[in-house]
């Protein structure tokens, strides 16, 4: 495959369309009750997301799978800011990093102190299936606001080696085994427009 | 030539030493069955046995069929024909069972050189297998072993062997978490399975399963080693008596 750039799509009022991450900085903002969804496959270069959640009842969900092979070093950023009480956002990130690649990530949760009863949460999950990756995830929460909910995790590491042992033990070679474990890692997490090079990303470079 | 045979396995993980000389022949469909005192080493011996990454072997052979079996990795082991039943079963979130089943039996046909099933005679091996153990398709629907009872693992493990029909079988703790109905239709699995060419190493704490699945030997092993081999009366001796004499 051909990578070219990264892929990112947009849901707005329950309707997908593409989003042209050419540029590698994009701000959004999201008004009263409204929700938008945004979906990413990072494969090169930085790519900065901001989004404000100016009126109350605004939404988001910052998704993100990034894929990193060889050499790539690649920055990631997601910036939420709480404009307005009742607002709430939420960041999932996933990743796979092969040989001496790297990534670094940061997301960012501000909640100024009039932005009451907000929501914010962050989760960051990487494999490392090489010793010389590696990833560095920093939360930068500026929560002002005291009555809210906010949560941040991350967690890097090789696939579990007993779930690699037990497809094995059923006769699926390590190859194999891994493209399956990695698959289920990002299950249910992107739309199928990004799914398919995601597929054909791990069959070439897994 | 024996089916299996080990000879003089020591192993262990790092530096601690858990099988320690273990000496096991198992002839071509018999069916043996192991019993031992809790972290004695049986289910490290499975282990070592199916290729589990985390033990070192650092003397002895393992032999099946005439082949050297340490020599193989996990999935080639399995593809000749080695099957474990494991005594804790993995959870694999996001795995769907019935992809899994169709991945694993399909990969092994393909080593074995036989062609590869279609999705309606996959489906009627599925179906087959699953209903003869009490297997819902709810319960294929689902991940790998992610929400399961104890016993229904057991169950998904048991029901995993049938249909690979492998030609080794080692079953870890089968019977345990098992209830008295389920104990007897898993028995009945696994006692349709007993042919000419295929043998068991049945793992277990209790006679009751023996005398569902009559094993033709019986080992008592203590301490990374077997101390003792006998017929079935020597789990008749041991549920009475106990580990006393052989620690
Ligand atoms: N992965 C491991 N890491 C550390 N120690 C281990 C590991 N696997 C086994 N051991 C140790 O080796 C010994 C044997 O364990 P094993 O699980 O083989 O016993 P067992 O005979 O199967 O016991 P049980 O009847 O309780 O299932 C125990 O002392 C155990 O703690
Ligand atoms: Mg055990």
């Amino acid at each position: 495959m051909k990578i070219t750039g990264n892929i990112g799509f947009i849901r707005k009022n329950n309707v997908l369309s593409p989003l042209d991450l050419t540029g590698g900085e994009l701000s959004f903002s999201v008004d009263q009750d409204e929700t938008i969804q945004i979906y990413c496959l990072h494969l090169i270069g930085s790519l900065n997301i901001k989004v404000q959640l100016q009126k109350e009842g605004a939404r988001c969900s910052l998704n993100c799978v990034y894929l990193s092979h060889q050499k790539t070093r690649k920055n990631l950023s997601f910036e939420v800011i709480h404009d307005e009480k009742q607002t709430s956002s939420e960041q999932i990130v996933r990743g796979i990093l092969l040989d001496q690649s790297s990534m670094n990530f940061v997301g960012t949760i501000r909640i100024p102190s009039n932005s009451q009863k907000c929501v914010g949460t962050q989760n960051h999950r990487a494999v490392l299936l090489s010793d010389e990756a590696s990833v560095s995830a920093i939360p930068e929460l500026e929560i002002y606001a005291d009555d809210v909910q906010c949560s941040h995790g991350s967690a890097v590491g090789p696939l579990d080696e007993n779930a690699l042992f037990y497809l094995q033990s059923r006769g699926i070679d390590k190859k194999h085994a891994t493209q399956i474990l990695l698959k289920a890692f990002l299950t249910d997490l992107m739309p199928n427009e990004i799914q398919t090079v995601i597929d054909e990303w791990m069959a070439e470079y897994v | 030539m024996a089916f299996l045979e080990i000879k003089n396995l020591h192993a262990g993980i790092g530096e601690k030493e858990i099988i320690k000389g273990l000496n096991l022949t198992i002839e071509k469909g018999e069916v043996h069955a192991i019993m031992g005192p809790n972290g004695s080493g049986k289910s490290t011996l499975s282990n070592i046995i199916a290729g589990h990454p985390a033990y070192t072997v650092y003397e002895g052979s393992i032999l099946f069929k005439g082949k050297d079996l340490l020599s193989l990795s996990p999935d080639e082991r399995a593809n000749s024909g080695v099957f474990l039943a494991f005594q804790y079963p993995t959870e694999l979130p996001g795995v769907g069972t019935a992809l899994f089943l169709k991945t694993a039996l399909n990969t092994k046909r393909k080593f074995l050189g036989e062609k590869e099933l279609d999705a309606v005679q996959f489906m009627k091996r599925l179906k087959t297998r699953a209903t003869a153990l009490g297997i819902t398709d709810e319960m294929l629907k689902r991940s790998v072993n992610v929400g399961f009872s104890g016993g229904e693992k057991k169950k998904i493990e048991t029901f995993q062997m049938a249909f690979l029909e492998p030609d080794f079988c080692i079953l870890d703790e089968m019977d345990s978490g098992l209830d008295i109905d389920a104990l007897k239709v898993v028995s009945d699995g696994i006692n349709v399975m007993r042919e000419p060419h295929r043998s068991f190493l049945m793992i277990t704490h209790y006679q009751r399963l023996l005398n569902y699945i009559r094993p033709d030997v019986v080992h008592i092993m203590v301490d990374g080693r077997i101390v003792r081999s006998g017929d079935m009366s020597l789990a008749l001796y041991l549920e009475e008596k106990g580990y006393e004499d052989y620690r």
